[in-house]
């Protein structure tokens, strides 16, 4: 049998869950263990912290988050965001990921993914990599959370991370993220047909048919998931964000985002049975 | 904790993430501790062998700190032991991957690695997800998966599956892919998964609750 | 109070360095100079600090909190009631170029408040493709446009010399853009004019109204010889540069005989609508087919503001030289007072990108103009004020900054 997981993933800033859209914009949306906690009851089958700032403030501040979640939730956890060495890793493993994800740090010293594969585990090794379009058709990868352009070709790269021992790939379309107008399917799929690992795709959920378009052809092993399911979260719960800092606008507001189709895990995993996409329900 | 509990050693080599694992044993009431000394091995009423990482190192590892010895001793005076992914496959014969060497020999039998490639089609390595157990000849209702359900998810992360000389040893099956391998053993005193049951939401909760029953690990009795 | 050295201070700056205690922004921050009469030897109004060392703009960001927004709209709504036209013309002017904050303005004046908006461009100086894809997404989510197209060979030399004269790339630009806006307004007999947010006072809904109009255009036209453009003044211009009166007209108000009929207001909508840039973001990605840059803006953290222009990105490094403060610090100080950002996250993110070096798009920008690289350079080193610039070994390093490891900053703390 080959299942698909479905992975929401938690953007992070100190305290806040945020959302932005192409990788940009701090909007806050509620408490992170909210979130996580919600989502676990809710039969996800992954879940991805990732620390939005890290890279380009150049610091590292999840380990509280991390290490509260890893107590009460029983399912992997994957942590990225400004991790820049093998003692950052060891750290972040230590409090309780089970798998950490590198970018900024890899493009920049691609041999880090080799010396973390070979101490930690392949399978514990996850690369992200942010695809931008440019105006000559080129997917080039970027880093800092889509913000600096390194030049290099995804397709490339993404071929070179699975030689170097990496155990996953993410692969999150920037021009798509957080816009709801659906995965960026060529880039996706180009990608998994070039590497004999896993291939987890990111950026553009609007609506539950999107899900079932990235994973019905059975080459692309998850479903990364941010926009469409915490508007969701946000509609039929109420999290309280940090007083200390962020921007509650929005929340204040409780408007809904209305390029999506907001739903819940459940949904989308109905409908993925519904086209014969097997995951655990 | 009550420390009259019978002592379970989750055993640390280095390798892998035992947070979850410890987190586990917490939940249900297990009382447990991670060590990587030889005493405490030797003095525990139960062992955990979790890990995740390359059978060499690991294997190395154990050889270091002079606790392959000491589970081997341990299990075959009849110790509860509870393997899970590397750990599972340390409890085996040998590994296929080059060079890897000798493990514990506990169970006979091989250690493999999924294919790049099968029945002309890619396999995606390593599997990395949900997958279903199912019985194959072994009842689970004495096991510690007795409140599991055949078909029921568990959590997957590896390169490598084993293959039991004797398939008398296998309890479940798991088909990845149209490939079918052992995902876990129970022979006596060895229960061992190749899934996460930490990491497998309330039924895999269950698997440690169960294991800790089944052998006694509730009593205050100390042996 | 620290001993201060005593250095030449130019453009009349304020002349210890001062950073406000909240946000990043420091008091050698220019506040609106009157651009007709901006020359070389013109003395800035800077922002002004109070007491507790807190910024002009942070203190009115703290009253935003309180301002009682339902009642704001209702005076807009009240306003928009008294123009709002069903007879198929125009009732509002929204000036822009695609930006973020002309396509929500237009967006909510039409859909929400049910106006029917004429938006007019004064198109950037060098279009960005992506900033050219913005607009045309922003008019195909349902508005009418007039585009000005400038003469572009008095635009190159204006450009130019506002370099050179003011190291201000932006000075003819912002006049074209400000002045566009009344003389189509005029001509189409629409009287609201629409601009977003006025962030030196809150408590201000106008821009302009009849009277100010006038007066500017009344000023202009019986001055010409007080004119100033590009720190030239038309007399010279005309003289030297070889350029007609009539080409420079986009560039000054509308005459006042065309204002005859006109009964023309320019308010803010951000006086009545409560203003996050980053909102702002959201909802024109939401509306208007907006897209955030497809990389970091150099000298800055940010992707989605300002990002039209190939020369806006000059434009800030130009700021940095004359006054210390680049793009990264300016869009730090919105973020910190909008609650994106801890001052601690501020100070990391203008430590990290302030006064980077636009070269992705400054080679194009040198040849439209027809200057030579080093030249510039040459000229950015006039333009820095020995109060804010040492230089040390060949490299410039500014005297003080927000991180406090500016030249003096270390000497002093030694």
């Amino acid at each position: 049998m080959k299942t698909v997981g479905i992975i929401p993933r938690l953007d992070i800033k100190g305290p806040n869950l945020v959302k932005g859209i192409h990788l940009e914009g701090l909007r806050v949306l509620g408490k992170p263990s909210d979130f996580a906690k919600y989502y676990y009851e809710q039969g996800a089958d992954e879940l991805m912290f990732m620390d939005v700032v890290a890279s380009l403030y150049e610091r590292n501040s999840l380990h509280d988050i991390i290490s509260e979640t890893a107590k009460s939730i029983f399912i992997p956890i994957t942590v990225g965001g400004g991790l820049r060495s093998i003692s950052d890793i060891k750290e972040v493993l230590r409090v309780g990921a089970d798998k950490v994800c590198l970018n900024t740090a890899a493009i920049k010293n691609p041999q880090i993914i080799k010396d973390a594969s070979r101490m930690f585990g392949s399978s514990t090794i996850v690369v992200a990599i942010e695809a931008i379009k440019e105006s000559n058709g080129k997917y080039l990868a970027y880093t800092d959370n889509g913000r600096e352009y390194t030049g290099v070709d995804v397709f490339e790269w993404a071929q070179k991370v699975a030689e170097l021992g990496a155990g996953e790939i993410v692969i999150t379309s920037v021009d798509k993220e957080g816009t709801g107008q659906g995965y960026d399917l060529d880039l996706i799929s180009k990608i998994t047909n070039l590497v004999g690992i896993p291939v987890i795709a990111h950026g553009g959920a609007g609506k539950q048919s999107h899900i079932v378009d990235v994973l019905k052809d059975g080459n692309i092993s998850s479903a990364m998931i941010s926009s469409l399911f915490h508007y969701h979260f946000i509609k039929e719960n109420r999290s309280q964000a940090s007083t200390l800092e962020g921007n509650v606008e929005f929340l204040k507001q409780k408007r809904s985002f209305h390029i999506f189709e907001p739903c819940s895990i459940e949904v989308v995993k109905r409908e993925l049975k519904i086209n014969y996409i097997d995951c655990r329900l | 904790m009550d420390n009259n509990l019978k002592k379970v050693i989750i055993i640390d080599y280095q390798l892998g993430n035992l947070f979850s694992v410890k987190q586990a044993c917490d939940t249900v009431g297990i009382n447990s501790q991670i060590s990587s000394n030889r005493e405490d091995v030797l003095n525990a009423d139960a062992l955990i062998l979790p890990g995740v990482g390359a059978f060499i190192e690991a294997m190395n590892n154990l050889r270091k700190f002079r606790l392959d010895t000491a589970i081997q001793d341990k299990v075959k005076s009849g110790t509860p032991i509870f393997g899970i992914c590397l750990g599972q496959q340390l409890l085996f014969t040998e590994s296929e991957e080059f060079g890897a060497g000798q493990g514990l020999d506990l169970i006979s039998g091989l250690i493999k690695r999924f294919p790049n490639t099968f029945d002309e089609r890619k396999i995606k390595v390593p599997h990395i997800a949900w997958n279903t157990i199912y019985t194959m000849q072994q009842e689970w209702g004495d096991s510690a998966l007795k409140d599991l359900d055949n078909n029921d998810f568990m959590y997957f992360i590896h390169s490598y599956y084993v293959k039991p000389i004797d398939d008398a040893c296998i309890l479940t099956i798991t088909n990845y892919d149209e490939i079918e391998f052992c995902s876990s053993i129970l022979k006596n005193n060895i229960f061992a998964t190749q899934f996460h049951p930490e990491k497998s939401a309330d039924k895999g909760l269950s698997i440690y609750r169960n294991w800790a029953l089944i052998n006694n690990l509730y009593n205050n009795e100390r042996n | 109070m620290k001993e201060t050295k005593k250095f030449e201070v130019f453009y009349g700056l304020p002349e210890q360095v001062i950073f406000c205690k909240k946000c990043v922004i420091s008091n050698q921050r220019p506040t609106s100079a009157v651009e007709f009469k901006h020359t070389k030897d013109s003395k800035k109004t800077t922002m002004n600090f109070d007491e507790e060392g807190v910024c002009d703009a942070c203190r009115t960001a703290e009253i935003k909190d309180n301002i009682d927004w339902g009642m704001r709209e209702e005076e807009l709504i009240k306003l928009l009631d008294k123009h709002r036209k069903n007879d198929g013309s125009y009732d509002c002017l929204v000036p822009g170029s695609g930006g973020k904050d002309s396509a929500y303005q237009a967006h909510v004046l039409k859909y929400k408040y049910n106006m029917n908006p004429l938006t007019v461009t004064w198109p950037p100086i060098l279009y960005t493709d992506y900033g050219l894809q913005n607009w045309k997404n922003w008019l195909d989510s349902g508005f009418d446009n007039i585009s000005f197209y400038r003469n572009g060979k008095v635009m190159k030399l204006l450009t130019k010399l506002s370099i050179e004269n003011l190291l201000h790339p932006f000075q003819t630009f912002i006049l074209g853009q400000k002045n566009l806006a009344p003389k189509i307004a005029a001509q189409h007999g629409i009287n609201l004019i629409f601009y977003g947010e006025n962030e030196a006072e809150y408590g201000n809904p106008l821009a302009d109204n009849m009277t100010s109009l006038r007066d500017k255009s009344y000023f202009s036209f019986e001055h010409l010889d007080e004119v100033f453009l590009a720190g030239v003044s038309i007399k010279e211009l005309m003289e030297k540069y070889d350029v007609r009166l009539s080409d420079l007209m986009a560039f000054l108000p509308p005459k006042v005989e065309d204002l005859q009929k006109a009964n023309i207001e320019v308010h803010y909508l951000g006086y009545y609508l409560k203003w996050t840039p980053q909102e702002v973001y959201y909802y024109a990605v939401e509306n208007t087919g907006f897209k955030a840059r497809p990389h970091r803006t150099q000298g800055t953290f940010s992707k989605y503001s300002g990002i039209d222009d190939k020369i806006d990105d000059l434009h800030f490094y130009t700021t940095f030289i004359k006054f210390g403060i680049g793009r990264a610090t300016y869009d730090a100080a919105q973020e910190i007072r909008n609650r994106h950002l801890t001052r601690e996250e501020g100070v990391a993110l203008v430590n990290r990108f302030d006064g980077e070096f636009p070269d992705r798009y400054f080679n194009d920008v040198m040849e439209y103009i027809g200057m030579e690289p080093e030249y510039f350079h040459e000229l950015c080193d006039k333009f820095r004020s020995p109060h804010l610039w040492v230089k040390i070994e060949g490299n410039w390093k500014l005297r003080n900054n927000v991180a406090c490891t500016g030249h003096d900053d270390k000497e002093l703390s030694s």
